[in-house]
């Protein structure tokens, strides 16, 4: 009985140990300092930079959900960009069909990926890998043909400069102003955040996507039916790193090549850190935030106490071991129980 | 000195199941030893210990007039002794020829001297007869090459002593043939041979002398054969009495509409012209040895493997059933299976979870989200009905005791509410104990209308439960039993229909 409490506490003070090292940590490089705490130039960025990572988690945490990984979620979100990024361009559209071609595009790449891996039964990490690579020389090509040295699509939708530089700080009502912290970036992502999550945690086809990655055999003796499920996870993934590319894209102020390039070891910090099971069967949604904050955090108090790109690289690779460990030590512990009692 | 293994005393339990009991056996270099028993009477166990896979608590191992019990299979392997277990022990991505020089292959200079090699397994398969590419991965054999590649694998140690565990029970008549030829020729160079096999014909034909196995404990030890007649083995193995728990007959009415009923089902799996109709209410047994086909027509009906021709009917009607979900939510039959960990269970979710996931449909609220109150009511019913052992519902099912775990894959499917529930081996691996509970709750569950079909490869649990008995031999049905609960009369049948006389 003890042992079951202790475990649903861990878990559930996982969370709750993420968010006090993040914000500890903030603190800590903060007092040592002070120009760590600028609202402008340390926070805002921050936050920014964060909620574009979390939407990135989320598109992997979505593969993670079936057990699967999706190694090209930065050329998903490169191509997508590039759809949105042209249909400014070229079309001349305005932001919101601009962002939707953008997510279909993402959505059908990760269709795509998901009906080869069920239909060629190749395991998801070669599929995806693969794809990651074809879609770099595609996206390269694709720039260098139609954009000549620039390499970029620089047509500004209207309203792409306040979703980069605003705050909630433009907000009032009733004379109460939101804070000025708060960039208006946030709000894709904690729209993604609650849809997820809603997802995850409530609905039937989230507990089928969640029954796949746990066990498929025993999901599909259950009358789930596993294949869609899997190509619907990938078609999620894809869909999730549309957005962040997209998202990216705005904060950088125009649509290039190297957007999504930086994505890969981000997309599985958040969630890990987080504690969504690399196997399957188990994700946290609102971990996928906060660990992304921590890796942040980390990266941002480094690098404000000057300390080079290079040790910053190696203090992030420490981090994800660490936290890739962290599942294997506790999947470890988990089976010794099992075994304990039977 | 000739080759001698001698066995005596030796006793080993499992938690719950004391499964040998002061067994002995002798093995004696130039003859062929048979060692006979029902299915968990201790045969594999035996073989276990004696090549150290299992560890014995007490009795002592001869071999050779050195007395010691293995510690490893490896240190057996030294000693002299090869098996063929009964289940398949051989590496599918390798080759034939890696493979059959698993355990020692022939190296030179540190290196695998691949042309050594390759003789090697040519010869041991020679001596079987059977021509094959040694290049070719054993993934893609058929399990007859599977089971001749692991005789091969045994001979080729040129093992003094080999104990062989059902090496027939896959392979053809053709192969048999050469398998005995080969074992006459062991026999007549020296050798020591233990021969378990569910065929006494096969047994009177190469054996010389015998062990009947029955509840771990040795009947007739090391007897000539020549003195039993073949009727006298049969009742040396099953002559048990069921004192321990009261069975009776259950009144089943056949004059109504049968639920299930397939009509010369042929099967891409081999099964030919099966027919039987499974009424209202009634616990329909299907027996037969490992390998029978019994699961296979099972998920057959399911939609996982397809049916050829011939028909199957639900209420009269007929239906081709296309997928497990259809099976489920369409057709209303339920499968529980026997694998349990693999198949059965989401060791990540809790128990709640886990019971509500074949009725998700039907506790859905707007927008397909689930209600969990209707998901925590429902999981909590079956958690008290089959008196799964919980803290709450939210207990994460890996962390469940074995007995506990095959009930909650019980509770997904009465949950789900089905007419016809196939049940494949529902007592594996669990205690006496829970077994009791187990069969009494199968037939609880039949006498509310069920309709149960249920796989056993345990004769007693058959007996006590099931209405009818189908058995099953090489994936036709070879007899469709009344079951008179008389264990004698009863096992006698179904022995008989298993091994024709």
């Amino acid at each position: 009985m003890s042992t079951v409490l202790i475990m649903r506490r861990i878990v559930s003070d996982q969370r709750v140990v993420l968010t006090t090292l993040t914000v500890g940590l903030f603190i800590y490089f903060g007092l040592k300092n002070s120009a760590f705490f600028s609202t402008d130039f340390v926070i805002y960025p921050l936050l920014r930079d964060g909620a574009v990572l979390t939407v990135i988690g989320l598109a992997q945490l979505c593969a993670l959900s079936v057990g699967h990984l999706n190694l090209a979620v930065g050329r998903m979100a490169a191509v997508a960009a590039l759809a949105s990024g042209a249909a400014y361009q070229y079309w001349h559209l305005s932001l919101i069909p601009g962002l939707l071609i953008g997510l279909c595009v993402g959505g059908a790449l990760g269709f795509v990926a998901g009906l080869i891996i069920v239909k060629s039964q190749v395991n998801a990490f070669i599929v995806t890998l693969a794809m990651d690579f074809a879609l770099l020389g595609f996206v390269t090509f694709v720039y260098v043909t139609f954009t000549g040295a620039t390499a970029a699509f620089i047509t500004k939708p209207k309203g792409m400069e306040f979703w980069r530089n605003t705050s909630l700080h433009q907000y009032c009502i009733g004379g109460v102003c939101g804070p000025k912290v708060f960039p208006m970036m946030l709000v894709p992502a904690i729209v993604a955040l609650i849809l997820v999550g809603f997802l995850y945690a409530k609905t039937r086809l989230g507990r089928e996507l969640l029954s796949t990655g746990s066990n498929l055999r025993a999901a599909k003796l259950s009358g789930i039916p596993v294949d869609y499920r899997v190509i619907m996870a990938h078609t999620f993934s894809g869909l999730l790193a549309a957005l962040a590319g997209v998202m990216l894209a705005f904060t950088n102020g125009s649509f290039t090549a190297s957007i999504g390039s930086q994505f890969m070891l981000p997309s599985f910090l958040g969630p890990v850190l987080g504690g969504t099971l690399l196997v399957g069967g188990s994700v946290q949604v609102l971990g996928t935030f906060i660990g992304t904050m921590l890796t942040l955090v980390i990266r941002q108090g480094l690098s404000v106490q000057g300390i080079g790109l290079e040790t910053l690289n190696i203090a992030l690779g420490l981090v994800l071991l660490t936290a890739l460990s962290l599942g294997q030590i506790q999947k470890m512990f988990t089976t010794i129980r099992m075994r304990g009692q039977t | 000195m000739s080759t001698e293994l001698r066995v005596e005393k030796v006793s080993k339990s499992f938690p719950g199941v004391n499964a040998l009991n002061e067994v002995n056996l002798t093995l004696k270099g130039g003859s062929v030893h048979a060692l006979l028993g029902e299915n968990g009477a201790g045969k594999s166990t035996l073989i276990k210990i004696i090549t150290g896979v299992y560890r014995a608590d007490s009795g002592s191992l001869k071999t050779n007039g050195e007395e010691k019990f293995f510690e490893s299979p490896v240190e057996a392997t030294h000693a002299g002794i090869a098996v063929v277990h009964q289940e398949r022990n051989l590496i599918p991505e390798f080759s034939i020829e890696e493979n059959i020089t698993l355990h020692n292959p022939p190296t030179r200079l540190g290196i695998v001297d691949q042309s050594e090699r390759t003789r090697m397994a040519k010869e041991a398969l020679q001596t079987l007869g059977f021509e094959i590419d040694l290049q070719e991965r054993v993934k893609n054999l058929s399990v007859a090459q599977m089971q001749l590649v692991e005789i091969a694998k045994a001979l080729v140690t040129h093992a003094k002593i080999i104990l062989l565990d059902e090496p027939t029970a896959s392979i053809t008549n053709a192969e048999t043939v050469k398998l005995f030829k080969v074992i006459k020729n062991l026999k007549d160079s020296g050798s020591a041979i233990l021969f378990v096999s569910h065929k006494l014909e096969e047994v009177y034909e190469i054996c010389d002398t015998v062990t009947v196995l029955r509840d771990g404990e040795s009947i007739l030890q090391s007897q000539p054969l020549e003195n039993y007649k073949q009727s006298e083995v049969v009742d040396a193995m099953v002559g048990r009495h069921l004192t321990d728990r009261k069975v009776e007959l259950r009144e089943v009415n056949r004059n109504v509409m049968p639920v299930l009923e397939l009509v010369d089902v042929q099967t891409a799996l081999g099964h030919e012209k099966i027919s039987f109709s499974l009424y209202p209410g009634e616990i329909l047994g299907m027996y037969g040895l490992v390998g029978a086909g019994r699961s296979e027509l099972a998920r057959s009906v399911l939609g996982l493997h397809k049916i050829t021709s011939g028909e199957v009917k639900l209420n009269g009607q007929v239906v081709h059933i296309k997928t497990l979900r259809d099976a489920l939510h369409i057709h209303h039959i339920g499968y529980v299976t026997e694998n349990r960990k693999e198949e059965g269970l989401f060791l990540t979710f809790p128990v709640r979870k886990n019971i509500s996931i074949t009725v998700l449909s039907r506790i859905l609220q707007k927008l397909g989200i689930i209600s969990f109150q209707k998901e925590d009511a429902i999981s909590s019913k079956y958690v008290e009905r089959l008196g799964i052992k919980v803290v709450d519902n939210n207990q994460l099912a890996g962390t469940l005791s074995g007995g506990n775990q095959q009930k909650v894959s019980v509770a997904k499917w009465l949950a789900a509410e089905t007419n016809i529930l196939i049940i494949d081996e529902p007592t594996v691996g669990v205690d006496v104990r829970t077994k009791a509970s187990f069969h009494e709750l199968i037939i609880e569950l039949a006498n509310t209308g069920l309709s149960i079909i249920l796989i056993s490869s345990d004769l007693p649990e058959m007996i006590t439960i099931a209405d009818r008995i189908l058995v099953m031999r090489d994936y036709e049905l070879v007899d469709n039993i009344h079951n008179i609960k008389d264990y004698p009369t009863i096992s006698r049948a179904v022995m008989t229909a298993i091994h024709p006389v």
